[in-house]
């Protein structure tokens, strides 16, 4: 009996050191990430990813960090290595879940890098795929506060370019905060942030809202 | 019982504590460390990047047979399965990729426009928003070096070559008749409009053996795959007015196009020195169609219909009331290509062309009605052996069957002839390395009517000298059938030949361009006749020829001044032939020694709005004043236009266009016309051809009408 119970136990304890390495390795990861270790974070997604063959998180944070990290650059070279490195990964993540909303906004926030590096050679073609993006990540997941929060992002953007009020898309943003307060978070490592940045949009807008003396 | 467990679980915690060093050494083929590399054993966490010196080493606890991988930013990602005892001080060298930005590419004689290209010479916005193009998008690739303006036509003119020189291709396939038709001395516009297009080849020389029948340049045009979004799109013109709208399935889409333009109100405001009868009337319409199989296949269906109206009476220095010219064109196109990417990395496209155009002309007393219908076949398929080797071969058919049925009184003549030609090409692209790449290819043409086949071997190579420079050579031989206007009266040729030879040096470093390129064209087997017009009573035979040499350089800078763009051409061209009914070698009437432009381009943000200029110059076309008994040895005047143009956005989808061509109205002259015979005194008197008009405004207002509250037309522009 004793040695059955050790037996099981240990088979159990074996399982769990598996379960962990996952667990460990994502958690380096994103400490590498905190560190603002950008290579080594991307480089240890991609090494969970070539792992984790059926798991699209992995993949999708080697492609963000590559995305986050591409934002400032001046050299074309660079950039265009950088974010056509990041498409392969948001690929490799989109092939495993299909109409994921998350791994869509990000194809929507590789775009707005190419955008921001050069709007004239990028800007007419990627601008419009981008709202496409977002229309349809809105259809797919209308309830998604990533998703209404870039998508408010990008229109307000567009608003300021022509000289408009964004005032009008501050209720969007204060919909977001709503839908992020109240979404479960229940899977581990789900790109669940975004709050922060909500509210910080937020006070913006009261601050525009609110009459000047 | 007991022991055998102990000993089971030690051993198998040895087995899960066992661990073996991976150890080793990245560099790269020059034997130079790579820092920083992701090196692991794919399928397990186990991995660690280079360091300074490209060394990496780490721990596993894996057995038996492994895969390392070993990847880094701009080299081939490396793997290798062994047993894990084999990967200790291993050396791995990573090849470098040769799909990267700053890798070499072949390209002597090409320009690409797109946001596909690697070095953009234009941007799509450009195509649409020089100043003076008009919205032809012809209008823009005259801003680019290699080509010569000539005002009164319109049409391409690649490097001493004439207008005829240059195919235009859409989706890899023919393109019949891309211009408009117009009355002499009146600048052509293009049929096609730039929109339903994304990505512009435009080449002026040693192009691939893909393409055939030209003798001096192509015009590649890739149609788009797939629009972003529904939308419909209003124009109001001073010109005429166009709508637009678009469509989109789960699987499909259908975009379509039309425009009518009459310029009657327009000429009873400023009208021009043509007396009109019934000014230009166009109506045009335009759809493509594109399906998307499961299997990543797409076709694509482009038709166009256009027609257009118009009768004039030109002034004529030999005829007091001067001569009418009267022109009804109908042109239909259908433009069908299927590509597909199959196993084993092998792709297939394949495309049809189809088209039909009827011009009815009246010339004076005389009826002219030519029927060209034209048909172009093409199967190609595409193998991808590695990065490094690509295999490109296929074949094509082309069709031309023209009929002139020409009536004047009692006249009454019918000229026809049929034009097909059956064509193959295969081409390699191997790139040696990151900085070294060559294209290698054969184009075989057989021509059922001149019964003659040529064989055309095309050559380029690329080299990357550093960072930021390239040195590029590209020779190619040159087939095209005589033009339409001689075949109608006599079938007895020879193909006329051209062979380029080209060298070219390109700097491109953060948002600027630098490009030269020098190069020579000899040309051969020009058709020759014995007349001063093309008659079916001349005498035609091949024994013309000539050359062309000059050297083009390009600059864009889009770094140096903030929110303003501008990029400087300038081509040297000399150029002699001796062809049609020339008596002896002299340079035509079409060639400028110097041409140059300058474009501007400016982002107000405060006022919303773009405001751009272009300066155009081309020094004096060669004339023949028969006074002087020579031949093509006057030079007329030197061309020079400065035009402007301004965008605003009054809204996102609301758009306010205002353009005038020639702002300072420029008194620029076209040539001179000498009358047949001498006045009384032994004169030959001239008149001086001028532009129709100095100036040409336009004003449009634009508006989209989409889901999406950002789109514009800023592109149709």
């Amino acid at each position: 009996m004793r040695t059955l119970l050790l037996v099981i136990t240990f088979i159990f304890t074996m399982n769990i050191t598996a379960q962990t390495s996952y667990e460990k390795g994502m958690n380096k990861a994103f400490a590498l990430w905190d560190q603002q270790k950008n290579t080594e974070a991307s480089q240890l997604f991609e090494r969970i990813s070539a792992a984790e063959t059926d798991n699209w998180l992995p993949p999708y944070y080697a492609g963000l960090i590559e995305i986050v990290s591409s934002f400032g650059l001046k050299d074309e070279t660079v950039l265009t290595t950088k974010l056509t490195r990041a498409k392969e990964f948001l690929d490799t993540a989109s092939a495993i879940s299909e109409n994921n909303p998350e791994i869509m906004i990000s194809y929507a926030l590789l775009n707005t890098a190419y955008i921001a590096f050069d709007g004239a050679k990028y800007g007419m073609t990627l601008s419009g795929e981008n709202a496409a993006i977002y229309q349809k990540a809105l259809s797919i997941a209308p309830n998604n506060p990533r998703v209404v929060l870039s998508k408010t992002e990008w229109d307000m953007g567009a608003a300021k370019f022509f000289g408009k009020s964004t005032v009008p898309f501050c209720k969007d943003i204060e919909r977001a905060i709503t839908l992020f307060e109240a979404e479960e978070q229940t899977i581990p490592y789900y790109p669940y942030s975004g709050l922060e940045r909500a509210k910080a949009i937020s006070t913006e807008c009261k601050k525009e809202t609110s009459p000047k003396n | 019982m007991k022991t055998l467990l102990f000993l089971l679980l030690t051993l198998l915690c040895f087995k899960l504590h066992a661990q073996s060093t991976i150890s080793g050494k990245v560099i790269d083929q020059q034997g130079t460390p790579i820092m920083g590399a992701n090196v692991y054993l794919s399928g397990t966490y186990d991995g660690t990047a280079t360091n300074d010196n490209g060394l990496f080493t780490f721990e596993t606890t894996t057995t038996g047979t492994q895969t390392l991988i070993a990847s880094s930013i701009s080299f081939e990602t490396y793997s290798k399965s062994s047993d894990i005892n084999n990967f200790k001080n291993v050396t791995i060298k990573l090849k470098d990729d040769v799909n990267t930005l700053d890798a070499v590419t072949v390209n002597a004689g090409t320009f690409k426009a797109g946001d596909n290209a690697k070095v953009t010479a234009l941007k799509p916005l450009d195509i649409v928003t020089t100043a003076g193009a008009l919205g032809d998008f012809i209008g823009a690739l005259q801003t680019l070096p290699g080509t010569s303006n000539v005002a009164e036509d319109g049409r391409l003119f690649v490097r001493g070559g004439d207008a005829d020189e240059t195919q235009i291709f859409v989706d890899g396939m023919r393109v019949f008749t891309p211009y408009s038709p117009s009355a002499n001395n009146i600048p052509t516009r293009g049929r096609l409009s730039p929109f339903l297009f994304k990505g512009i080849t435009f080449s002026t020389g040693g192009y691939s053996a893909e393409y055939g029948q030209a003798l001096s340049s192509v015009l590649l045009l890739n149609s788009i795959s797939e629009p972003q979004e529904e939308k419909t799109e209003i124009s109001i013109m001073t010109v005429g007015l166009g709508l637009g709208n678009t469509q989109k399935w789960k699987k499909s889409s259908l975009s379509l196009n039309t425009s009518y333009i009459n310029l009657a109100p327009y000429q009873k405001l400023y009208p021009d020195n043509n007396e009109w009868h019934k000014p230009v009337e166009s109506l045009g319409g335009e759809a493509v169609y594109r399906y998307k199989f499961n299997n990543d296949g797409l076709l694509k269906v482009y038709g166009a219909y256009s027609a257009v109206d118009f009768d004039l009476t030109q002034e004529d220095i030999n005829e007091v009331n001067g001569v009418r010219f009267g022109l009804n064109n109908n042109n239909h196109y259908l433009n069908t290509s299927y590509q597909d990417f199959m196993e084993k990395d092998w792709s297939i496209s394949t495309g049809i062309s189809f088209a039909s155009d009827q011009t009815k002309i009246k010339l004076d007393t005389a009826d002219i009605t030519d029927t060209e219908n034209s048909a172009h076949f093409k199967l190609a398929l595409k193998k991808y052996f590695s990065s490094r080797y690509k295999l490109n071969f296929g074949a094509e058919y082309f069709i031309t069957d023209f009929k002139e049925d020409y009536i004047a009184n009692t006249i009454e003549n019918e000229y026809k002839f049929n034009n097909n030609l059956l064509g193959g090409f295969a081409e390699a692209d191997i790139f040696f390395s990151k900085n070294l790449a060559t294209k290698v290819g054969l184009r075989g043409e057989y021509s059922q009517l001149l019964k003659e086949f040529n064989l055309s071997p095309r050559l380029s190579l690329a080299y990357k000298a550093g960072q930021n420079a390239q040195f590029s050579l590209a020779y190619g031989e040159f087939f095209q059938n005589p033009k339409n206007e001689y075949l109608k009266f006599n079938t007895d040729f020879s193909a006329e030949k051209t062979t380029h030879y080209i060298a070219n040096y390109q700097y491109v470093k953060n948002k600027q361009i630098f490009r030269a390129e020098a190069y020579y064209k000899d040309y051969g087997s020009l058709v020759k006749y014995d007349t001063d017009f093309t008659l079916p009573t001349s005498i035609y035979d091949n024994t013309g020829n000539g050359f062309a040499k000059g050297l083009d350089i390009f600059w864009r800078d889009n770094k140096t001044l903030k929110n303003t763009e501008y990029w400087m051409s300038y081509s040297y061209l000399d150029t002699k032939r001796n062809y049609q009914n020339y008596p002896t070698q002299a340079t035509p009437d079409f060639a400028s020694k110097h041409n140059a432009s300058l474009v501007v381009k400016r982002w107000v943000e405060d006022w919303k709005s773009q405001i751009g200029f272009s300066y155009n110059y081309a020094s004096g076309r060669s004339y023949t004043d028969p006074n002087t008994g020579r031949f093509l040895t006057e030079k007329a005047k030197s061309f020079n236009s400065l035009n402007f143009n301004y965008a605003y956005l009054i809204s996102p989808q609301k758009i306010l266009y205002l353009s005038v061509s020639n702002v300072l109205g420029t008194k620029n002259k076209n040539g001179y016309q000498y009358t047949d015979q001498p006045n009384t005194d032994g004169i030959f008197d001239r008149r001086t051809i001028t532009p129709a008009a100095d100036r040409f405004f336009f004003i449009g207002f634009f508006w989209t009408i989409s889901k999406n509250k950002n789109d514009n037309q800023l592109d149709n522009l």
